[in-house]
């Protein structure tokens, strides 16, 4: 039998009654007659027991190794990447559902068999926890010397009343109790003895450790169906309102569907991001802070809030946050009629190099006569290193854009859905031979008469999260009630004393033995020692009450 | 509020003694090896102590004894013998203070230089958040420097409580050589925290991490001295070596390290449960969803899974002892792991290492 897991058949224990007998299907599938339903119960039984837990366990650790180390679904971009500089290995890969671990079957398939062997050892001890509960302590045993803690001393009392006065000590402890009495197989025991026990909740604290865990996955469950997580940039100065249209990127949960979204709006009236200046950690930024106004319905009151990093907004059960920002220059762009057909902030997006230095592109379908496109970096605080400009600080200190034009057909009216921050160059012409540098107010003539483009300014941009997971508030209570009852078993020992009275010669000698099952933190050994130090002395202090009336 | 660089300066040279005195007092330590007083017999006295114990353990109860032996790995094998055997080495029963008086010139040296080491230690820490007006543990050079205060002032308690005097060469060493290594390799001068680190939950959530990782720490060297010590048994058994390795008999038995050892992690387990939960609460704070399997959650998934895995394999028949240390010297890997190269090299929502 594996089950070693079941350490509630207290093995010690020198009274405990027999155990349950052998369970049925204990047999081995070499045996004969070996059915479906044996196969069944063998199955479970193996699942249930620790050996294979333990495997579970390190199965969902090796399991989860890879998820850190490739790219994930999430950073849709990252996997791109990969399968480009891999092209052998990455199918394969894919086919192991290795960039998306976390969702892929198999590591499904190796928490959900964790949580079957789990619920299948939990319930049945949550059972037997109910059991000792109502049953007594085992009978003393006789030889209380030999248990791991013991101690032995002399009192005059007789020993039925050394026992009773043992018995008031202990029971204040809040030990349960157990006396000899005449139901015992040996009447003559009768008065000399006390069996007591304390110490249950270390196990109920076991289980409910087990169960929250359990708790805790429902949970994610729940904000995986009813949850759900989106994303928004917001140029200052402007306001979206929380629909799934208006929405850069909603990612719904199982169950939701576009109409459950919160009917905000939210506009970004002015953000601030400060920046440390000098020494060593020059350009880290050191404060964001966005003010916003927001009405939580359509046609409500307005109201205003401040958005920072670590510093939601909750609006509409709904939370808003911030995650991202950068800068969006503004370009006009008039075309070869001399009409404008372009004028707005342009999000661009901070690149690898740092310091913000960003990249973006504008796109004119409406130019005439011929649809222009622009590919562009944003340098907030430039310098010119060695002829190529860098940015050297993250603030707008000395802004300039760099641009190179095209002209031809951008490619909108395929059908394909675009990005927005990229051009596709494939059926247009370079105008420009090399990167144009324009700083605030200046312009690009296109040459051949197409127009002329204006950097005309810049503003913030920032990027706002906005998510709902009804699986919040229950996660974070199973997380505390696991980590209670983690504490309890782990600090909590389940003990027995036992106090053994027999009379000698000239008075009566007392034994007390103890043991503790399971003592993680230790510390029975002075509690022993103090309660039997108490015993003595109320045994000695137990003749008083009652003298020797002859 | 700027970084105060002066006490910035005052925290460093704080260190230094730190570590020079650590230093010192790994060497009287390894003096108490080489010279000191011989505890052998007390040792042995523990020992049948432990034996009588562990013989009443195996056999369940007086009253089965004539059952069990028979069936080694029975159902009823016990979990782990915890409580049985002399909870301490030799020496319990006298105060502290006379019983490392009684341990010798060496040992008094030893302890003394480590209270010496830890206090400018604590100084160091204390001055460096005062310098930079947060809890210093905000990159990884304060975060190590933090961790192994905890994993000092830890194992002093140990030391001093269960008087594991000869355990001290190993932890102060090991202490001595992240510490040496931290000030060599990641230095980090003080300085300001990005937005995304000014937060309180800074305080909660890496505090407690702190506290376990250095917890965690001393637990893995003595994990470290357990394998080294059942592998010399081991082979003393097969005949591969010589009985009676001087250093191996100054130590404690073989199961007074495991049980050390499993106090250790049973203090350090629910300290970084705690830790993963408040970093998830921050999580949520900061960007929107309490668990994204960030790669420094994963592995602090990880970590906490080797650790469960640890205090099962104790109550699993065949996985006690050598492999159960296996486990947790694997989690104690993880967790590095985590700390060095998952949060320097592999782009995340937790890259704050600050080493340039």
């Amino acid at each position: 039998m594996t089950d070693v897991r079941a350490p509630e058949t207290d093995p010690f224990d020198p009274a405990a009654e027999p155990d349950a007998p052998p369970r049925p299907g204990a047999a081995s599938p070499a045996g004969g007659g070996f059915g479906l339903a044996d196969w069944l119960k063998w199955a479970w039984r193996q699942l249930t027991s620790m050996r294979i837990a333990l495997v579970l366990l390190f199965l969902l650790a090796l399991g989860s190794v890879p998820g850190s180390m490739l790219p994930q679904a999430n950073n849709p971009s990252a996997v791109q990447q990969y399968f480009a500089s891999h092209p052998a290995l990455a199918p394969w890969l894919n086919h192991l559902g290795l960039f998306n671990v976390f969702a892929a079957p198999w590591f499904a398939a190796i928490y959900l068999l964790l949580f079957a062997s789990l619920v299948g050892c939990v319930v049945p001890r949550t059972f037997r926890l109910a059991g000792s509960a109502r049953t007594l302590p085992p009978r003393a045993p006789r030889h209380l010397a030999r248990l791991p803690r013991s101690a032995e001393y002399a009192t005059p009392l007789p020993p039925a009343e050394a026992v009773e006065v043992a018995a008031g000590v202990l029971a204040g402890h809040g030990f349960r109790l157990r006396r000899a009495d005449s139901a015992s197989p040996e009447p003559a025991d009768a008065g000399t003895w006390v069996s007591a026990e304390k110490g249950y909740l270390r196990e109920a604290g076991n289980l409910l450790f087990h169960l929250a865990l359990l708790g805790v996955l429902v949970s994610v469950a729940l904000g995986g169906l009813f949850g759900y997580k989106a994303d928004r940039l917001l140029v200052q100065g402007t306001t979206f309102a929380d629909t799934a249209s208006a929405l850069d990127e909603f990612h719904p949960g199982r169950l939701v569907t576009a109409a459950d979204l919160g009917p905000f709006t939210i506009t970004l009236n002015r953000f601030d991001a400060s920046y440390i200046a000098s020494g060593p950690q020059r350009g880290q930024p050191s404060a964001f802070d966005a003010q916003v106004s927001y009405t939580e319905q359509p046609g409500g009151p307005a109201r205003t809030g401040h958005l920072a990093v670590n510093r939601p907004l909750s609006i509409d059960g709904a939370k808003v946050y911030l995650i991202g920002h950068g800068y969006a220059p503004q370009f006009t762009v008039t075309d070869a009629r001399g009409q404008v057909v372009y004028n707005a902030p342009t999000p661009f997006i901070a690149g690898p190099s740092g310091n913000l230095l960003s990249e973006g592109v504008v796109k004119v379908p409406d130019a005439q006569p011929e649809q222009l496109g622009f590919t562009g970096v944003f340098v907030p605080t430039a310098v010119d290193i060695g002829g190529t400009l860098e940015s050297v600080f993250p603030a707008a200190d000395n802004p300039v854009v760099s641009l190179i034009a095209y002209a031809g057909n951008l490619g909108m009216d395929n059908g394909v859905p675009q990005s927005v921050y990229q051009l596709d160059t494939g059926g247009m012409r370079r105008l420009t031979a090399t990167p144009q540098i324009l700083q605030p107010g200046q312009s690009l003539k296109l040459p051949g008469g197409r127009g002329t483009i204006t950097f005309t300014g810049y503003v913030p941009w920032v990027s706002l999260a906005i998510t709902h997971d009804p699986g919040q508030l229950p996660a974070l209570i199973c997380g505390i009630a696991a980590l209670g009852g983690l504490l309890l078993s782990f600090m909590i020992r389940r003990r027995r004393v036992f106090v053994r009275a027999r009379a000698d010669e000239g008075g009566t000698t007392v034994q007390v033995g103890g043991l503790a099952r399971t003592d993680a933190s230790g510390g029975f050994e002075a509690e022993f020692a103090s309660l039997a130090a108490e015993l003595r002395t109320a045994c000695q202090q137990g003749r008083h009450p009652q003298p020797e009336g002859e | 509020m700027p970084v105060n660089v002066a006490l910035g300066h005052v925290s460093n040279a704080f260190l230094i003694a730190a570590l020079v005195v650590y230093s010192l007092s790994v060497v009287a330590f390894a003096g108490d090896f080489a010279y000191g007083r011989p505890r052998r017999a007390a040792m042995a006295r523990g020992q049948q102590a432990q034996d009588r114990a562990a013989a009443l353990t195996a056999v369940g109860a007086p009253g089965r004894a004539a059952q069990a032996p028979a069936v080694p790995e029975a159902p009823a094998v016990p979990e782990p013998a915890d409580e049985p055997a002399a909870d301490s080495m030799p020496g319990f029963e006298v105060p502290a203070l006379r019983a490392i008086r009684e341990a010798g010139r060496w040992v008094l040296a030893a302890v003394a230089l480590s209270l010496a080491a830890v206090t400018a230690h604590t100084a160091a820490v204390v001055t460096r958040g005062l310098a930079v007006h947060r809890a210093p543990w905000g990159n990884m050079y304060e975060f190590v420097t933090a961790l192994t205060c905890v994993a000092a002032i830890f194992f002093l308690v140990v030391l001093i409580r269960y008087r594991a005097w000869t355990l001290g060469v190993f932890v102060m060493g090991a202490v001595v050589l992240t510490l040496g290594l931290a000030e060599t390799l990641i230095y980090t001068a003080a300085g300001e925290l990005v937005p995304a680190l000014q937060s309180y939950w800074l305080d909660i959530h890496v505090t407690a991490m702190t506290l376990a990782t250095g917890i965690f720490f001393v637990a893995a060297v003595l994990g470290f001295v357990y394998l080294w010590v059942d592998r010399y048994t081991r082979r003393v058994a097969a005949g591969r070596a010589a009985p009676g390795n001087g250093i191996v008999r100054r130590l404690p038995s073989i199961e007074q390290l495991d049980r050390l050892t499993y106090r250790t992690i049973v203090f350090g387990f629910p300290v970084w449960t705690f830790g993963v939960i408040a970093g998830a609460i921050w999580a949520d704070q900061a960007w929107g969803r309490y668990w994204g399997w960030d790669p420094v959650e994963t592995w602090a998934f990880i970590t906490w899974v080797l650790y469960a895995s640890f205090l099962h394999a104790r109550a699993t028949a065949g996985w006690r002892g050598r492999r159960a240390h296996y486990i947790q010297l694997l989690g104690f890997a993880s967790l590095i792991f985590n700390i060095l190269i998952v949060q320097t090299f592999i782009a995340g929502l937790h890259s704050y290492a600050g080493v340039g």
